[in-house]
């Protein structure tokens, strides 16, 4: 057995690895920070296409269809071209998307129709729908021939279906049948339908963005939109998690009582040192998790160009600076309360001013170097999260001057809040009874 | 003899309240010292001073030799306040404890389990603090304050809340730990607990230090205002006699206490009763730890406060 005295990092870290293995090697924290996230993807990927999936069992059957023969071999066509919804919905698709080979894989594996269209009489409506119902066949279509004629479109198309088909095989008939009327409409005039509706899709416009240094960087929508939330959404959810951890489980110490046999053994710095390395180790266990999910994502989709090792780089910088302002926050209200509900009073105004960047984003996403943008990316503590945001949203590089400035101010504004919060905490550890208020806090730091 | 704590014109306050005032102490290594005073006297204080909890205003502490933070692995404490972590297991919990005081190694499990089985709770290591009893949790606690084998062990009420059974198991190791020559410093507001077993007793009011010295040395300075007679005849009558104030039961059933007047001689009163009263015994009483401790209150504070001290004592 061996003693080790005055060895001051060693019990801080001791308290850190308590604080990790209680925190996120528990069954709570593998369920809620875990788990429960992966679920929620699974839900996703498998279930709800599990769900789904008798939609996607293809259309197999005859089809009566009651109109004039240049109407029907239109239907004819247009069934026969495939699935013409699947056709409607690519083509609606950003080309991210159609352009990926996954995506391309898994939109070739939708089912196919296999329909067989007859003509039919009129007049024989009413036996027609009857054997609908009895299941002989899985439709009758009537198209009126004055909807074909230039001046019919008051008069209605109607398909009759038995009650259990699905919406997607509806959507499979009417929309044939509407462009099948459509196309006879136009020959009927001598017109070529495939022709005009080349004629009539819209081109795809795409901006390319001309730099200063020559560069032309094409437009990205997802890039502009999503990428720069996510990472501030990121950089909030893993540090404001473990902060709360860092919140319950110096409450818990107080109100356990087991805080003086700490302070027995350790100084209240060591101790709020350890706490706040072990929450650090727990919040980038999050960030990891969630952050590379959203990198396999990207790179999944081929995107991972969105993303430069610039980015990243800042990301962790600002990580670090955003957990350690909130962690001393966290802490500090930790210590001079007893109860977790005593904590709400004094977690009441530090909220509204952290979600801030949450409200404004839009603003800061659409004018990354706007005013609004440029001041609150140098105003603690919200700069981190504001300045990651700028980084990833600015169409044009944020100069450097602000990157260094903004990671400076941080740097001194996380050094003046662990001493403003040591002071605190060491007071507000050895307290009992009412919970202090703000002004109190100011005369504890004064004290301290 | 070497000087385990030594506390020199030692003050501590809270904003207006002077909990501590120019105190200065003096406990010898190897020894079992009651820390005694009522519930407020700076006791605690003056403790979590020692234990570098908290800071003192002005004043020395030296503790073990050395300033109190350099000394704090080798102190073993068991505060007032019991506290365990609820959902850790009990082995996981002392040991958490242990490597906090800087004490490592293979044999660290072997040793608690030991431990375990001495205070009598050898099946709970791997139970978790929340599942035990409030008594087991207050052994555990006081397992976790000497696990790390401390040259001196302060005990802040360390049978407060334990029934008969464990007090006598937590007891006889506190004995035991003395007895291997560890510096005890026992604070308690039952005075008569550290009557029983403490060699040095220290008394403290009000942030003041009203006694300190030995039990035999402190009863001394008192002068005894009680007479114990075990009379012959029980129906004997005592309250004619010159110099007895009043008469009340004894500790026996066939003895009496006899409080003299405050301008009597107490050996001039025994010689009177014992020429006037066949008895079988007759002795002028020591005064408890509670009398002398009232004595002195009513010595500082005037009688009224030793009344409310009085109530607070009974209610002990």
């Amino acid at each position: 057995m061996q003693y080790e005295r005055n060895y001051t990092m060693r019990k801080a870290l001791t308290v850190a690895w308590r604080e990790f293995k209680h925190t996120a090697m528990t069954k709570a924290f593998l369920f809620g920070a875990i788990v429960m996230p992966l679920l929620m993807m699974g839900l996703f990927i498998v279930v709800v296409p599990l769900l789904t999936e008798s939609n996607n069992t293809p259309l197999v059957g005859t089809v009566v269809v009651l109109a004039e023969d240049d109407v029907l071999e239109e239907i004819t066509i247009q069934i026969e071209r495939g699935n013409t919804t699947l056709t409607e919905v690519l083509e609606k698709l950003p080309d991210a998307i159609t352009n990926d080979p996954i995506a391309s894989a898994l939109l070739a594996t939708a089912p196919k129709s296999d329909i067989t269209i007859i003509a039919g009489n009129p007049s024989e409506l009413d036996s027609i729908k009857a054997q609908v119902r009895e299941g002989i066949y899985k439709g009758v279509i009537v198209v009126p021939d004055s909807t074909v004629t230039q001046n019919g479109n008051e008069d209605k198309i109607e398909i009759f279906i038995p009650s259990s088909f699905s919406p997607n095989h509806t959507d499979i008939l009417t929309s044939a049948t509407s462009r099948a009327v459509v196309d006879a409409r136009l020959k009927r005039l001598s017109h070529n339908p495939a022709a005009i509706r080349d004629l009539i899709r819209r081109p795809r416009a795409t901006a390319t963005r001309l730099s200063n240094d020559g560069a032309e960087i094409q437009d990205n929508e997802i890039a502009r939109r999503i990428i720069p939330m996510a990472f501030m959404m990121l950089l909030w959810i893993a540090t404001f998690t473990s902060g709360q951890y860092l919140l319950t489980t110096t409450i818990e110490e107080k109100s356990n009582k087991v805080m003086e046999v700490l302070l027995s053994a350790v100084s209240p710095m060591q101790l709020l040192g350890g706490k706040i390395l072990g929450q650090a180790g727990v919040s980038a266990v999050i960030l990891l998790m969630y952050g590379s999910a959203v990198m396999a994502g990207l790179l999944a989709f081929a995107l991972g160009d969105l993303v430069p090792v610039l980015h990243l780089v800042l990301f962790a910088i600002y990580f670090v600076i955003a957990y350690f302002m909130i962690a001393t926050i966290m802490a500090a209200v930790g210590s001079a309360v007893n109860e977790l509900r005593d904590a709400q009073s004094l977690m009441g105004p530090i909220m509204l001013v952290m979600v801030i960047p949450m409200i404004i984003w839009p603003v800061l996403s659409e004018h990354p170097n706007g005013m609004l943008a440029t001041i609150t990316s140098f105003t603690p503590p919200l700069l981190p999260f504001v300045m990651i945001l700028r980084v990833t949203a600015s169409t044009e590089p944020i100069a450097i001057w602000q990157i260094v400035l903004s990671i400076g101010v941080g740097i001194v504004s996380v050094v003046a809040m662990i001493w403003m919060c040591a002071r605190i905490f060491r007071i507000g550890v050895l307290m009992q009874g009412k919970p202090p208020s703000i002004l109190q806090l100011a005369k504890w730091i004064r004290q301290g | 003899m070497s000087i385990a704590i030594d506390l020199t014109n030692v003050s501590k306050a809270f904003g207006e309240t002077r909990a501590v005032n120019d105190l200065n102490l003096q406990i010898p290594e190897g020894s079992m010292c009651g820390f005694l005073g009522p519930n407020g006297a700076g006791k605690s204080t003056t403790i979590r001073m020692i234990m570098s909890i908290i800071h003192a205003d002005q004043g020395d502490i030296q503790v073990l030799g050395a300033t109190a933070l350099a000394s704090k692995d080798r102190i073993g404490y068991l505060p007032e306040e019991r506290g365990v972590y609820r959902k850790m297991k009990v082995l996981q919990f002392v040991e958490y404890i242990a490597n906090l005081k800087g004490m490592y190694g293979a044999s660290l499990r072997k040793t608690i389990r030991t431990w375990l089985e001495r205070i009598e709770l050898p099946e709970v290591e791997n139970k978790k603090c929340e599942e035990l009893s409030k008594g087991m949790q207050q052994k555990v606690q006081f397992l976790a304050a000497i696990i790390h084998d401390p040259e001196l062990i302060i005990l802040d009420e360390p049978f407060s809340g334990l029934d008969p059974m464990n007090a006598q198991v937590i007891g006889s190791i506190i004995h035991d730990l003395h007895a291997e020559g560890k510096t005890i410093l026992f604070s308690t507001h039952v005075l008569h607990q550290a009557e029983q077993i403490c060699d040095r007793i220290i008394m403290i009011d009000q942030g003041y230090k009203v006694l300190d010295g030995s039990l035999a040395s402190i009863q001394a300075q008192f002068d005894p205002r009680v007479l114990t007679i075990e009379p012959v005849d029980s129906s004997a009558n005592f309250t004619s006699l010159p110099g007895v104030e009043s008469v009340s039961a004894g500790k026996t059933n066939t003895s009496f206490n006899l409080r003299i007047t405050n301008n009597a001689d107490p050996a001039t009163v025994l010689q009177e009763i014992v020429a006037k009263v066949p008895v079988l015994s007759a002795r002028v009483a020591k005064p408890s730890l509670d009398e002398i401790f009232i004595e002195q209150v009513v010595r500082s504070r005037g009688s009224e406060a030793a009344d409310a001290v009085r109530t607070e004592l009974h209610h002990a």
